[in-house]
Parts: C-alpha cells; sequence; structure tokens
C-alpha cells in the first residue's frame, strides 16, 4: 500500500469502555489519523455525527442505553442523519454467527470480533476504503448490500423479508 | 414464500477513496502495522490495571444483581461480563476472557433474572479474580483451563436445562 492519507479522514469511535476506547485510538493515530472524536454512548455518538459528520464509525455494540445495533439503524434510517451512507465497523465481544448475521442486517458494514488487533482494524478499514458495497433499499432495510458481492442488477423476490421484519422488531 | 418485490440497489461515490488517496500494493501497509504495534506495545504497562478496574467493575455489578435481581441489575451484570469476554483477551488475560465469555452465556442463557443462579455467578467472578490475581497470561495454564473447562461445563448443563 502506497501511503494512506489517513489524516485526511474524520473518525468516530464509539465504546462505553474507556481502556477499549483508548486502546482503538490509539491505533488510530499511529495509522496517521488526527482526527479522531471519541463518544462514550450511543446518544452522545449521534450528537458527534450530527455536528462532525465523521467519514468512518469504529463501534462498540453493546453499551447501555442506545446499543451499538440501535445507532446503526438510526444513522441508516433517520431524516436527521447526515450521512446514511458512512461506513460502519462494528467492534464487538459477540462472536456468534447470529450477531453476525443481526449486525448485517442493522446496516453494519465491516464485523470486528474482539480481542482487537492492529492488523484486523486495517484490514477493515482497507476493506471500507477498496471494496465498498452497494446499497440496498428495500421495504424494510436500507444499508449496505448484505450479499460480499452484490449485483446491481438484482430485482428478484425479496428473500430476506422475513428476517428483515423480525431484525426490526 | 418469498414476495415479489423489486429491490433498489446502488453504488454511492467513494468518498473515502478519494480523500485518502494512495493505492494497495500486494498487502497491508506493514510501516503503518509496525508503528500502530509500537504504540500499543507502550501501553502494555497500563493492560492489568485496565483489567484490574473491569473485573472490579464486575464484581460491583454482581453485588447489585445479588442485592436485586431485576432487569437492570442482570443487564449491567451481562455488559460488565461482555466488556471482559472482548477486552481482557486483547490485554493478555485470554482464559480470563474465557470464564467471562462463560458468564455471558450463562446470564443469557437464563430468561429471567431471578433464574440467574447466583452460586454459579460467583464461581465465575471468583474464577476471573484467580486467574487475574495469579497473572496467569497463559492460554494453556492447567489450573486455569480446568477452571474454565469446569465452569463451562455448569452452564451448559444450566441452559440445557432452562432452555
Amino acid at each position: 500500500m502506497n501511503g494512506y492519507r489517513f489524516d485526511r479522514l474524520k473518525l468516530l469511535v464509539v465504546d462505553d469502555n474507556v481502556h477499549m476506547r483508548k486502546l482503538v485510538v490509539t491505533i488510530l493515530q499511529a495509522f496517521g489519523a488526527v482526527q479522531v472524536a471519541e463518544a462514550d454512548s450511543g446518544e452522545r455518538a449521534w450528537t458527534l455525527l450530527r455536528e462532525h459528520n465523521p467519514d468512518v464509525l469504529v463501534l462498540d455494540w453493546m453499551m447501555e442505553g442506545m446499543s451499538g445495533l440501535d445507532l446503526v439503524r438510526k444513522i441508516r434510517t433517520s431524516d436527521q442523519t447526515p450521512n446514511p451512507f458512512v461506513p460502519v465497523i462494528m467492534l464487538t465481544g459477540h462472536t456468534h454467527i447470529d450477531h453476525v448475521r443481526q449486525a448485517r442486517d442493522a446496516g453494519v458494514n465491516e464485523f470486528l470480533a474482539k480481542p482487537v488487533s492492529v492488523k484486523a482494524i486495517l484490514s477493515r478499514l482497507v476493506s471500507v476504503i477498496e471494496h465498498p458495497r452497494p446499497f440496498v433499499r428495500t421495504k424494510s432495510y436500507f444499508g449496505p448490500c448484505r450479499r460480499r458481492r452484490g449485483n446491481l442488477e438484482y430485482r428478484g423476490p425479496e428473500r430476506r423479508a422475513a428476517a428483515e421484519a423480525t431484525a426490526l422488531e | 414464500m418469498a414476495r415479489e418485490q423489486p429491490i433498489e440497489l446502488f453504488m454511492p461515490p467513494n468518498m473515502l477513496k478519494a480523500k485518502v488517496g494512495g493505492t494497495i500494493s500486494g498487502g497491508l501497509d506493514t510501516a503503518a502495522i509496525a508503528r500502530a504495534e509500537a504504540a500499543v506495545e507502550v501501553l502494555k504497562s497500563d493492560f492489568a490495571g485496565w483489567v484490574a478496574s473491569d473485573v472490579d467493575r464486575l464484581a460491583a455489578a454482581r453485588d447489585r444483581f445479588a442485592a436485586r435481581k431485576d432487569r437492570a441489575n442482570g443487564d449491567a451484570l451481562l455488559r460488565a461480563s461482555h466488556d471482559i469476554k472482548g477486552q481482557a483477551a486483547t490485554f493478555g488475560y485470554p482464559l480470563v476472557a474465557r470464564v467471562a465469555a462463560s458468564l455471558c452465556k450463562l446470564i443469557e442463557a437464563m430468561k429471567m433474572p431471578a433464574s440467574i443462579p447466583l452460586p454459579l455467578v460467583d464461581a465465575h467472578v471468583a474464577a476471573i479474580r484467580i486467574i487475574f490475581r495469579e497473572k496467569i497470561r497463559d492460554a494453556s495454564d492447567r489450573m486455569a483451563l480446568e477452571l474454565a473447562d469446569e465452569l463451562e461445563a455448569r452452564v451448559t448443563e444450566m441452559a440445557f436445562q432452562s432452555a
């Protein structure tokens, strides 16, 4: 890779645990990021999103009050969102496949299971930069295409409708 | 039965790529990785203190839950154990993380907070305290592995009974 200018990106790290936040922010700054905002709750993150309109979110799942999943759904669907397309990397201790599906169905771009490693964080950042997913709008979902390789011509059956309805309940 | 309903697929402009520039030439940026790993190395002297505060928070959540087994205290106990599950391995205590994962499984398996067995919660909290106090960072430590195996077996049994 030939010199990503991470200093040009605005990043928002959302985690209610101060230690994990410090670790992630330290790693991002070592990559060259200088515009790194922090939020300790989903509610605070929503305020910062509207004030600063970050380019990428690194978001914890389990937080008191507004969870990471709640925040992603709000980002994707609220008419007050500053950017419904903002890439979200979900950092979580959840590792079961059902959790990955839930994150995907909420509109998360990349899933990053703890324990955290430098390489894993960089690879997810590279993924959202180099391989952005197409977006999908259905009656019950708006967010990144949940197929890894989206077919932009697809206009067939909405096979995930039932699962989406369940996830949004 | 699938419904026939058109979906809209579109590709937003790649603003990120335009902002960061650069190109991929055979893998990840090794210089960036080296810088970040060096920065994490500097932080490592703080890791034990960070895990200690997470363990204290878990113990406090356990005390509140013991005093009142309601949904709010059950959720707080789950969040505290989930934090350790996710973070202890990152901070060098993989078996602390494993026992915390077992505690998460126990809490999540019980449909009602009142049905979460406090003695088994306490056994997990005590195991986490012991493994941390003894500074067991080796994922193959025999004593800690036996503790983790036993707790996981008890949780599996409880989860099966409550299913």
